[in-house]
């Protein structure tokens, strides 16, 4: 175990110097773990059932389809995908806390169960009661104004406009309360003092019309949901919510281009098995997992999706440093809003 | 012309290639099959065969996709007319008026309906699709925001009352009921959570589709199970009658009057053909001269709900392909295709791909005129399911709604609620009250509330804001215009009591 966690945590430091020097091509995390591997005395005998909290069309849903697909490419093992969307997640959560920790049941999941845990610890905590097996995600978000905008340019001339307006400059948003989206917006309205009515849209595509359409003056989002919008030169961001610049978005000013001073939070997806599961089952999971984030397929997918310009691949250890840090960073902002963190 | 050459271009490709021919007639049959069959759904077959769109042409994979959303989408009204078990959400209007029709025995003129008008909305809007697209989407997405969909959705709720209840009264409290088991769940904007009774499933809110089998087959099974016990139940009385050409040109306005509608709420992202066909019956009522004749087995609503829901498959690619916006889950399910084939709908998609576009657009006018030739086939041998008696029916439909209700997301408490759904049902039933306005306050409530809360942010909280948008506002007026109306005739005109009924369905 642990010489395979050491191989892997080398793996993503080379992994994240080649996409600092431009050239991700060549290596990849989990270029080091053996191609194939027995299974764990029979397991798994049948089909895994991977649940989904969130619809088949969206973010989680393509994520889960690409992985379960890069996953049987790999080992020949099936997964059924089992769609439990509502309740920003929790639906699905709560429905995989239910079935048997024996290794054929596993869970895609979003920062979301994070931030849910941070405000309600009976929720549960996706680095303790869960064992994460990778993840396979990791983006930022940036804001988005039209192309054919003619009213601001650039996020300077933006924050002027809307100050201009006193309140009435809306931004198409998930906004739910606490959510990853809501807290990012008070840092950036906070540091500048703008005044923004946030609109919440749960579904892209109207979130997105909302945009093109003119009904909203921004947009909120990670580039690569929008991407197709970028390619077709409609949208164009004015703003990496990031502290560094990634090479994709050169042109684009950091937060702390603009002088704002936050630790960003991450939108990030990854893939789960139960605590308590069989040992062996796990540790055939977590191959199983961390190699297929190394497929062709799974590369190809996540670079569609904007999902190679910040290193996207977590092992179990880095995941659960990852979920802990982000459980803290949103318990203090929770506290420091003066929402009741139970 | 060029639309037209293009349309040939793409009709020699499908036609020309044997095995786009064999995935056309797979998809048409396919679509049927699973939207007829409850429990099973269009989506349920397009979800099955998303991963193996990658093995196909790209052109083959999203023909497909919209073969089968043409079809699925008739496909439902079958056994929403039959069974009073809509196949899909989008054909629950079908049977507020279908199923009261299969038992006053008029199963073949409400099918025959279904089949005629589905073909017809279907390829009407197939053609709009191939002369409008880009410009058309572009105009929609920035005519209609929040705050004009939700004036649609209040437009459209003011007339619901009249639907399948005694009094006006009732119908009003039936629809609150509906907009009330809307709310429950977590709020669209806030996130804040409601009714949850801290209970995470509930959370999520009451699905529509549970509620629609639990009203609509549960309580229709346990109104029979009782006239059965008490000796009054009489098997409906086949026939296989069609609607005689002449009877259907005289709902030739209820016909144009869903084409518009249908076409529009398909254009719209996110919206779709549940609201299309739900709009699409509810102005048929609003322009009825006898509008408490709905819900008890009027033609004029089949054609409606069914025009409609068929007219908003063409008109949903145009947002897809020409903005990227899918309207409803299975266009959404279509950009899964696209992405497979290393290609994102959109704007692109027309320069690059122009050849893939009118493919699509051939099969989908194809595909439509297909339910018309399948459809009259089909129909003479399928009403006959209605000879099966009704101790063997009853299992069987009561499966099928359990197996559908629980597919939705595999959850048991979806089961659970189409129990009580029909057990609640049977009673409102006897009381004069109309589970047909429950269903539709519960759809309508759904969209309406979120866009309420979008369009309340976007004008600051102000009403005042609509006098900047004036089509929101025109909406607004003519719905509270029907609202005052109907509160007159409640009050001042002559009893609008509905004659004595043949049926309590509602």
């Amino acid at each position: 175990m642990k010489f395979k966690n050491y191989l892997a945590g080398a793996a993503t430091a080379i992994a994240a110097l080649a996409v600092a020097g431009g050239t991700a091509l060549a290596a990849c995390a989990t270029d080091d773990l053996p191609a194939t591997r027995d299974k764990a005395g029979d397991f798994p005998a049948r089909a895994l059932t991977m649940i989904v909290p969130y619809g088949p069309a969206g973010g989680s849903g393509q994520v889960a389809q690409a992985m379960a697909q890069a996953v049987s490419e790999l080992t020949g093992v099936s997964i059924n995908r089992d769609h439990k969307p509502g309740g920003s997640g929790t639906v699905g959560m709560t429905a995989y806390m239910a079935t048997p920790a024996d290794g054929y049941t596993v869970l895609e999941h979003i920062d979301d169960a994070s931030s849910a845990h941070a405000l309600d610890s009976s929720r549960p905590n996706p680095a303790e009661d869960l064992i994460p097996l990778v993840t396979s995600q990791i983006t930022f978000s940036q804001i988005y104004i039209r192309t054919n905008e003619d009213r601001f340019t650039d996020w300077k001339s933006f924050v002027e406009w809307v100050k201009a307006q006193d309140g009435k400059a809306t931004i198409a948003n998930v906004s739910k309360e606490g959510s990853m989206e809501r807290v990012t917006m008070k840092f950036i309205t906070d540091a500048t003092g703008m005044k923004i009515q946030q609109i919440s849209f749960d579904k892209g595509a109207p979130r997105y019309g909302a945009l093109a359409g003119g009904q909203v003056d921004a947009l909120f989002e990670q580039p690569g949901d929008v991407r197709k919008f970028l390619d077709a030169g409609r949208f164009k961001p004015i703003l990496t919510i990031l502290k560094e610049r990634p090479g994709a978005f050169a042109d684009v000013p950091s937060i702390k281009d603009v002088g704002l001073d936050f630790e960003p939070l991450l939108r990030f997806r990854g893939f789960y098995v139960k605590k308590g599961a069989p040992a062996d089952r796990v540790e055939w999971l977590q191959w199983a997992f961390q190699k297929a984030f190394c497929t062709e397929s799974y590369q190809k997918y996540n670079e569609s999706k904007f999902m190679n310009l910040i290193d996207s691949y977590r092992d179990t250890e880095g995941s659960k440093e990852l979920i802990t840090s982000t459980v803290a960073q949103y318990r203090e902002v929770y506290k420091a809003m003066g929402l009741e963190v139970k | 012309m060029d639309a037209f050459n293009n349309f040939a271009n793409g009709t020699v490709a499908l036609f020309s290639d044997p095995l786009g021919i064999v995935i056309f007639l797979s998809g048409v049959v396919g679509g049927m099959l699973f939207g007829a069959i409850p429990g099973v759904s269009m989506l349920t077959l397009a979800a099955i065969l998303l991963p193996f769109t990658a093995h196909l042409s790209a052109e083959h994979g999203i023909m497909l996709f919209s073969v089968i959303y043409c079809t699925g989408v008739y496909g439902g009204a079958i056994t929403a007319i039959l069974f009073n078990i809509p196949g899909s959400p989008e054909n629950a209007p079908t049977a507020f008026d279908g199923y009261p029709m299969t038992q006053k025995g008029q199963a073949g003129r409400a099918v025959g309906a279904a089949v005629m008008c589905s073909a017809i909305g279907g390829t009407v809007s197939a053609v709009l699709m191939m002369l409008a697209t880009a410009p058309i989407a572009d105009w929609a997405i920035s005519a209609f925001g929040p705050p004009e969909i939700f004036a649609l959705v209040f437009f459209g709720l003011a007339v619901a009352a009249s639907v399948g209840a005694k009094t006006i009264w009732k119908g009003w409290l039936s629809i609150l009921a509906g907009l009330m088991i809307a709310v429950v769940g977590l709020d669209p904007v806030g996130g804040i959570e409601r009714y949850d009774f801290n209970m995470p499933y509930l959370l999520a809110g009451i699905h529509f589709i549970p509620t629609i089998l639990g009203f609509f087959a549960v309580s229709e099974i346990m109104v029979q199970a009782e006239k059965k016990v008490t000796g009054a139940y009489s098997a409906p009385k086949l026939s296989v009658d069609f609607p005689s050409f002449s009877e259907l040109w005289a709902h030739k306005f209820a016909v144009v009057r869903s084409i518009i509608i249908g076409f529009f709420c398909g254009i719209l992202p996110g919206i779709g053909a549940t609201l299309a066909a739900f709009m699409g019956y509810n102005e048929a009522v609003r322009w009825s001269k006898e509008r408490w004749e709905f819900g008890k087995g009027k033609l004029e609503g089949v054609i409606s709900s069914e025009t409609a829901n068929n007219a908003a498959t063409g008109a949903a690619m145009i947002p897809l392909l020409a903005l990227g916006l899918p309207g409803g889950a299975l266009t959404a399910m279509m950009v899964g295709v696209f992405q497979m084939h290393d290609m994102e709908p959109g704007p692109l998609v027309f320069l690059n791909s122009a050849d893939l576009v009118w493919v699509v657009f051939a099969a989908m006018f194809f595909a439509n005129l297909s339910i018309l030739l399948i459809g009259f086939l089909e129909t003479k041998t399928i009403i006959n399911l209605l000879r099966i008696p009704f101790q063997f029916l009853a299992p069987l439909i009561l499966m099928l709604a359990t197996v559908g209700a629980y597919a939705v997301r595999g959850l048991v408490i979806d089961v659970v609620v189409m129990f009580v759904a029909g057990v609640l049902g049977f009673f409102l039933r006897r009381t004069g009250y109309s589970v047909a306005g429950i269903v539709l306050g519960l759809i309508l409530g759904k969209i309406g509330e979120q866009t309420f809360a979008q369009a309340m942010q976007m004008l600051h909280y102000e009403w005042t804001g609509y006098f900047s948008r004036p089509i929101g506002l025109a909406l607004l007026i003519a719905g509270f215009l029907t609202l005052g109306a109907s509160a007159y005739r409640a009050f001042y005109a002559a009893p609008v009591e509905a004659p004595p009924e043949e049926s309590k369905s509602a």
